[in-house]
């Protein structure tokens, strides 16, 4: 439902945003109070003994994780992502939103219901909640410098004049496509 | 950006909700009902590690929460369902009660445990939850989502009397100057201006405080040159500068206006669009058209270096929508006062216009009007009388500015609301200002069916604004620009864009003498999608540029149209424009 609805509102990024690695680098980025936050609590050993890792393995396969998911943040939040007024909103909840489907519902099944507590889940939580607000907060800072230029982008086949065909393509190999 | 926020309304909603939810709690435990309290819940699980400090930060934590959620709800929730908005944030409490229920509070539990880790099962992860919490849960966030529903309403606009912030001072800048006087075709887009009241004159929309423009107005303008915008439809906000009778606060728009003056692009400056100050009433007042001559006249000896007026932005839409549709300003629902207010209109315009000519006697008019056109949907006779009268009546404040003869049933509708015949007589006799020019604006609900219950349906573009455009062609015979169009669907503009364009040349090849071309607006625009009759804050995205100041796909594609055009034969210097500013 919210993705239709922030699709109508155009959010496409369109050809001269890149909001895939935008994400990446914001969700690297914001591992790093994150991780700050596991250390604190002691979560982070508890998710290594959980995952059966070393805790610096299981930080840098937590920090690939985290890249990936700040890259779905960005191109699922599409334009909105780069609002700095709502950003951090946007990036609370997916951190709010990874912790309850990914380290409440997820992990406890693919550790056969083995699962952080006391300090150890308050700490992951939190340190999600961290990370969703600190990627959030980073994205359209992050994204700004990586806009391709107005000249640039502007010079993209799909915005110059064939845009005003209703059909991509030449007529002869619509007619084509049709008849097979 | 998906909507505006009033992040103050919805910061205040969270903290009253948060509040409500943790007086429940008190209240109903110190009844003896068994209850959830949050606050203490968290005290004794997250910050149980500072005794001291542990109720304080909860509560804290616990305020932000509901702050959090109640931006969460101006963003995403508010305005989507025709509730009132108590109603609307219990609808919404559902989506908090329910993670609060299934992940937050048996995660709570989780956390007090005296164990790093434990192997659970289903059973034993909502272990905590019985009856009598769930029903406390549910309690507490539904008076959560009524109090937030209750506070957090009308995001955008502001109550009648209240003058929002003049805008932000001038930056030190440096850009090519300004091309006085230039003969190149136009290129144009627009600030979206209107400010209509709405709730029966309680509430102000005013779009250029709700894109934000008054913030970062030297931004947009910059931002327009860069795409390379020659000229740029600028609506001064009328009723925020003109105070009263003889008085003008003239700082809402000093800075704008030294920027454009200094930089461009070149403005047509906009003087009445949709709205009135709210000491002269509605468009119901015929004093407007000696009000607005003044206003005029005072705006010209300001500026004397502006050259292009557009002196009341599409007339027709707004005798329409404030006085047949009743949707904005005097919101009344009668074809006499249709009339009313298309003569109030166009008599202003005509005076304004003089008023200007007065001070410049080289001024160029820019008439934007809606084109439209009505198509019975069959031959029943009544369907077809409705269609006919529909598609007299968009003529109406056209045929008066430009001294067109009246359709017989419009003259005497404006004579049944007491015009006097030869007030009607001597603006048909008027010699209309040669450089005036006739700006067709063109949008895709702008052909209408009328259905077999009489009632107008969009058609889309079936005909297409080459063919409206021809039909006021044929009836004025005056110089046309396409002053607007955009398309709501953000992916679909560029091609819109383009077939507008096409729509443009055919009609210039044609022998139109055709001098520019608008995409309207430069950013997107707020609760156009409802005709700005309520104040939801819903963003429009029909803009060059998104709200964040982001160029859109059809900004690009304006800048690849403008850069492919320009340099041009016909373009670079356009006969038809050359010819108006001799």
């Amino acid at each position: 439902m919210m993705y239709g609805f922030v699709a109508a509102h155009g959010y496409d990024p369109g050809p001269s945003q890149r909001p895939l690695a935008a994400g990446a680098i914001s969700g690297i980025l914001a591992t790093i109070p994150a991780l700050g936050v596991l250390i604190g609590f002691g979560s982070l050993e508890v998710e290594a003994r959980i995952l059966a890792m070393s805790p610096l393995e299981t930080a840098a396969i937590g920090s690939l994780v985290m890249a990936s998911a700040g890259a779905v943040y960005a191109r699922f939040f599409g334009r909105t992502a780069n609002a700095v007024h709502g950003g951090w909103l946007f990036g609370l909840s997916f951190g709010f939103a990874l912790w309850g489907a990914g380290a409440v519902l997820i992990l406890p099944l693919l550790s056969g219901g083995r699962a952080p507590a006391g300090n150890a889940a308050a700490g992951l939580a939190l340190s999600l909640i961290v990370w969703g607000l600190a990627t959030g907060v980073l994205v359209p800072f992050v994204h700004r410098p990586l806009h391709e230029g107005l000249e640039k982008a502007s010079k993209h086949k799909s915005v110059g004049p064939d845009a005003a065909a209703a059909r991509k393509g030449p007529v002869h190999q619509q007619r084509e496509a049709s008849r097979s | 950006m998906i909507r505006v926020v009033a992040l103050r309304k919805a910061i205040v909603a969270g903290l009253a909700g948060a509040a409500a939810m943790e007086a429940f709690s008190i209240a109903s435990a110190a009844a003896g009902f068994p209850t959830v309290d949050l606050v203490k819940e968290l005290s004794t699980s997250e910050f149980h590690r500072l005794p001291l400090l542990a109720e304080g930060a909860a509560l804290i934590a616990h305020l932000c929460i509901g702050v959090s959620w109640a931006v969460f709800y101006a963003f995403f929730f508010w305005g989507r369902f025709r509730l009132p908005p108590a109603i609307q944030g219990l609808i919404f409490a559902i989506l908090p009660a329910t993670l609060a229920i299934l992940v937050v509070y048996p995660e709570l539990a989780l956390m007090r445990t005296h164990s790093d880790l434990v192997t659970l099962s289903l059973s034993s992860f909502f272990a905590s939850l019985s009856v009598p919490t769930v029903v406390s849960l549910l309690i507490a966030h539904a008076l959560f989502g009524l109090t937030v529903g209750a506070i957090y309403r009308r995001p955008v606009g502001y109550a009648v009397d209240h003058r929002p912030p003049r805008p932000a001072h001038r930056q030190q800048m440096s850009a090519p100057n300004r091309r006085e006087n230039s003969t190149a075709f136009m290129f144009a887009t627009g600030i979206e201006c209107s400010y209509p009241t709405i709730d029966h004159g309680r509430w102000r929309r005013d779009e250029m405080d709700s894109t934000r423009h008054y913030e970062v107005w030297q931004r947009d303008f910059q931002l327009a040159r860069e795409i390379g915008i020659t000229h740029i439809r600028y609506g001064p906000p009328l009723h925020l500068v003109y105070e009263g009778p003889g008085r003008f606060d003239w700082d809402y728009i000093d800075p704008q206006m030294a920027e454009l003056r200094d930089f461009g692009p070149e403005p047509i400056i906009d003087l009445c669009h949709f709205g009135l100050p709210s000491w002269l009433g509605d468009f119901q007042n015929r004093d407007i058209g000696q009000a607005l001559e003044e206003y005029a006249g005072a705006f010209a000896d300001r500026y004397p270096w502006v050259r292009f007026y557009t002196p009341v932005n599409e007339m027709y839409v707004c005798a329409r929508m404030s006085a047949l549709d009743g949707l904005w300003n005097e919101q009344l629902h009668d074809e006499g006062a249709y009339a009313r207010a298309a003569w109030n209109l166009a008599n202003a315009s005509v005076r304004m216009s003089d008023a200007i000519l007065k001070r410049r006697d080289d001024a160029v008019f820019i008439n934007s009007e809606s084109s439209e056109f009505y198509q019975p949907c069959c031959p029943d006779p009544d369907i077809q009388k409705v269609a006919e009268a529909a598609n007299e009546r968009r003529f109406l404040p056209l045929d008066l500015i430009f001294a067109h003869p009246l359709d017989k049933p419009m003259h005497d509708l404006l004579c049944g609301q007491g015009i006097a015949e030869d007030d009607i007589g001597k603006i048909g006799r008027r010699k209309v200002p040669r450089r005036s020019i006739l700006g067709v604006d063109y949008y895709e609900w702008n052909e209408r069916l009328i259905d077999r219950k009489g009632q107008a349906q969009a058609l889309g573009e079936l005909f297409g604004w080459y063919v409206i455009a021809d039909q006021y062609w044929q009836r004025y015979r005056r110089p046309m620009m396409h002053t607007e169009t955009n398309k709501m669907d953000a992916d679909g503009a560029p091609r819109w864009l383009w077939r507008q364009w096409h729509n443009v040349q055919l009609l210039a090849k044609a022998g139109v003498p055709l001098v520019g071309f608008t995409w309207y607006s430069l950013t997107d625009q707020i609760d156009w999608s409802i005709a700005i009759n309520e104040a939801i804050g819903l963003v429009y995205p029909v803009g060059l540029f998104d709200l964040n100041r982001e160029a859109r796909t059809v900004g690009l594609a304006y800048k690849h149209l403008i850069d492919l055009y320009r340099d041009q034969p016909g373009y670079a210097d356009c006969k038809a424009l050359k010819e108006i500013m001799e």
